[in-house]
């Protein structure tokens, strides 16, 4: 999938760009608003990944301009350090599939771009199967064979989320984030991510051994295949 | 005490000074006067009565008696002559304020003694007019003094305490609305008071510019946070994208890896911090609408079920014994965070197998809910600092930054709600909002 980043502040696209390519995505940069108008209005994108504060312009005028073209559909994911309310608000309604306000984590971006591609492809496989275990995304379910997991919302969440970013430490902070946002000062004491994901190996753990599922001392989890 | 009834005081006070001097000047003076008129009279009865004398008078005085004495009918004036045996030539004479009996009635008389001589003899002539008179006058005179003294007093007092009323409103419109009512210089009203007094208009124009001074200092001040912060972000951004992918590389050891979290985490922190400045900073800056309809019984439910979870880890039984829903209009999602923060804070803080309580309560001030905890407390210096911007004050909690009463504290400012906290040391706190009616 073709992936176009507009962000003037080049070590943080190239980090980007990096953290993605591992992921398999054929990445474009853009610097400025002028290359990003050019690289739009020449190729179309699966994704774009859009820096509001440009060198040049806005980023909302960039969007509301390809949003005005009925022939594409870029699925667009703003990336800007005004976390403001209204910018949010104004941003999603001038058409973005999504708001990711900065600093946000590579590993929350790719959970996003997942979801995204989910919702807009309506994709065949929505279906990811780990280890025997099967984890039906669009319904929050999990089955092992023909068992179905009685998960919670948030264990299925924090599941999901290991799974899509398996072979990676994640930490409890960055765990903590995705499933319950960013709720400030609440999230400063995140050890209690631990109680859910007790129990939610817990529940994997009566099926099969899941050593896949290891704890990082200290840090966080990470699934293993 | 206030200064129109201090002024009031003052004036009425002066006045009873000296209309009082003035009454016993007068008075006195009277007093002299009469005594003065009485005596010159006195001296013209007694030239006449002289002038008028013969030897068949005097004689026919004297001899009936040796002494001559006579009153008129209601004793207001009196006559003794008798011949003294006295070797003095010429003619004396002196006053004397005395009393007198006539006839077993007791009056005070002015009296003129005078000696003559009158062919050859020696007389005494004694004149006496009554003092009632002038005791009269002396009364009166008094009296009419105090009248006018008391009429003088009351008019005064309420003449001064009305018109210094009148003088002083500027003065207290000024207090209240510049400087009472002002709970944010932003929405400081510049439009000036109306006065004709200049000293008040100097008051007014000093507060104005003070404000102003205020204002723009917090105004950079919120800029400056507001600005800093959001610079802040990206150089976080890079540093955690850097460090997230340093992470994937295979080659890290164990130590390494370790280290990086541990960098991320305090790049966490350091992202919530500011995050929760700008929030803070945002809120101050009302740069949030409140056109949501909030209901505070749903607004804990929510906050609850989010934070269940913690509530199991400490073992704390967490109860909702709200009398009544309470419905009004604000920001739903600043309202959360709000309670999520004081909840979370009585979790936080509590000891294990605790209690968490939600309780409402309508008064005659309004609808307040109150959310108490059987934690560690706090004690009066802390409590005083409760609401300060990173004041934390247990190394229990090394990852709290000390932002969340703060933020609680600009939230309930923001839908002026009114917060008050109590606390004691090893029992628990109380955190109370306040709805005003």
């Amino acid at each position: 999938m073709r992936v176009l980043i507009v962000e003037d502040e080049k070590s943080l696209a190239l980090e980007m760009a990096e953290f993605l390519g591992k992921e398999g995505y054929l990445i474009e940069h853009a610097w400025n608003i002028k290359s990003a108008e050019e690289k739009i209005f020449v190729n179309s994108y699966d994704f774009i990944l859009l820096d509001l504060g440009l060198p040049g312009g806005d980023g909302l005028t960039l969007l509301s301009q390809l949003k005005s073209d009925a022939t594409r559909d870029d699925a667009v994911i703003i990336l800007t350090a005004r976390g403001d309310l209204n910018d949010r608000i104004i941003g999603l309604e001038a058409g973005a599939d999504d708001y990711l306000p900065k600093p946000f984590s590579l590993t929350e971006l790719l959970a996003r771009i997942h979801a995204i591609t989910r919702r807009r492809h309506k994709l065949v496989t929505n279906e990811v199967s780990i280890n025997g275990f099967l984890l039906d995304i669009k319904n929050h379910r999990v089955s092992f064979g023909s068992v179905s997991l009685n998960l919670t919302n948030k264990e299925f969440e924090i599941f999901n989320y290991l799974v899509l970013n398996k072979n990676r430490v994640i930490s409890r902070i960055n765990l903590t984030e995705h499933v319950w946002g960013d709720i400030l000062e609440v999230n400063s004491d995140s050890n209690f991510v631990d109680v859910h994901v007790k129990n939610l190996r817990k529940k994997l753990a009566i099926h099969t051994s899941i050593e896949w599922f290891e704890t990082v001392r200290s840090i966080g989890y990470r699934i293993n295949l | 005490m206030r200064l129109q009834v201090k002024l009031a005081v003052y004036n009425s006070l002066t006045k009873v000074a000296i209309i009082t001097l003035l009454g016993f000047v007068i008075l006195f003076s009277i007093n002299k006067i009469s005594i003065k008129h009485l005596q010159k009279r006195l001296i013209e009865k007694k030239e006449k009565l002289i002038a008028n004398l013969s030897n068949v008078e005097i004689k026919d005085l004297l001899t009936k008696q040796g002494k001559f004495t006579d009153y008129n009918l209601l004793k207001e004036e009196y006559i003794i002559l008798q011949k003294v045996k006295s070797n003095d030539k010429g003619s004396r004479q002196h006053f004397l304020t005395s009393v007198r009996i006539i006839e077993g009635e007791e009056q005070e008389y002015q009296i003129l003694t005078s000696t003559f001589s009158y062919s050859g003899s020696n007389y005494e002539l004694e004149l006496g007019e009554t003092m009632a008179s002038v005791a009269q006058l002396d009364h009166t005179i008094s009296i009419f003094t105090f009248i006018i003294l008391l009429v003088a007093v009351t008019l005064t007092l309420v003449a001064d305490l009305t018109f210094s009323k009148f003088l002083l409103n500027p003065f207290y419109r000024i207090i209240d609305q510049k400087i009472n009512k002002v709970n944010d210089p932003q929405n400081f009203n510049y439009q000036p008071i109306p006065t004709s007094t200049d000293d008040f208009k100097i008051l007014d124009q000093s507060i104005s510019k003070l404000m102003g001074k205020m204002t723009k200092l917090l105004v950079t001040e919120k800029e400056f946070i507001a600005n800093v912060s959001h610079e802040l972000l990206t150089p976080i951004s890079i540093i955690n994208t850097k460090l997230e992918n340093l992470l994937n590389k295979e080659r890290l050891s164990e130590e390494g890896e370790n280290k990086l979290f541990s960098c991320l985490k305090s790049l966490g922190r350091l992202k919530s911090i500011i995050n929760s400045l700008l929030l803070i900073s945002r809120v101050e800056n009302k740069q949030f609408i409140k056109t949501d309809i909030i209901s505070t019984r749903t607004a804990v439910s929510e906050v609850y079920e989010e934070l269940a979870h913690r509530l199991l880890m400490k073992q704390l039984s967490f109860t909702d014994a709200s009398r009544e829903d309470f419905q009004f209009e604000g920001n739903q999602s600043l309202f959360h965070t709000l309670l999520m923060n004081m909840i979370n804070n009585a979790i936080k803080y509590n000891v294990d197998g605790g209690s968490v309580i939600v309780e409402t309560e309508r008064n005659e001030s309004g609808f307040i809910l109150r959310i108490s905890d059987t934690g560690i407390g706090m004690d009066a210096t802390m409590l005083k600092a409760a609401f300060d911007r990173f004041e934390k004050f247990d190394s229990i909690q090394p990852e709290s930054h000390g932002l969340g009463l703060a933020i609680v504290k600009s939230i309930a400012d923001f839908h002026e709600l009114i917060l008050s906290i109590d606390s004691q040391k090893n029992v628990g706190t109380r955190v109370s909002i306040l709805f005003p009616k």
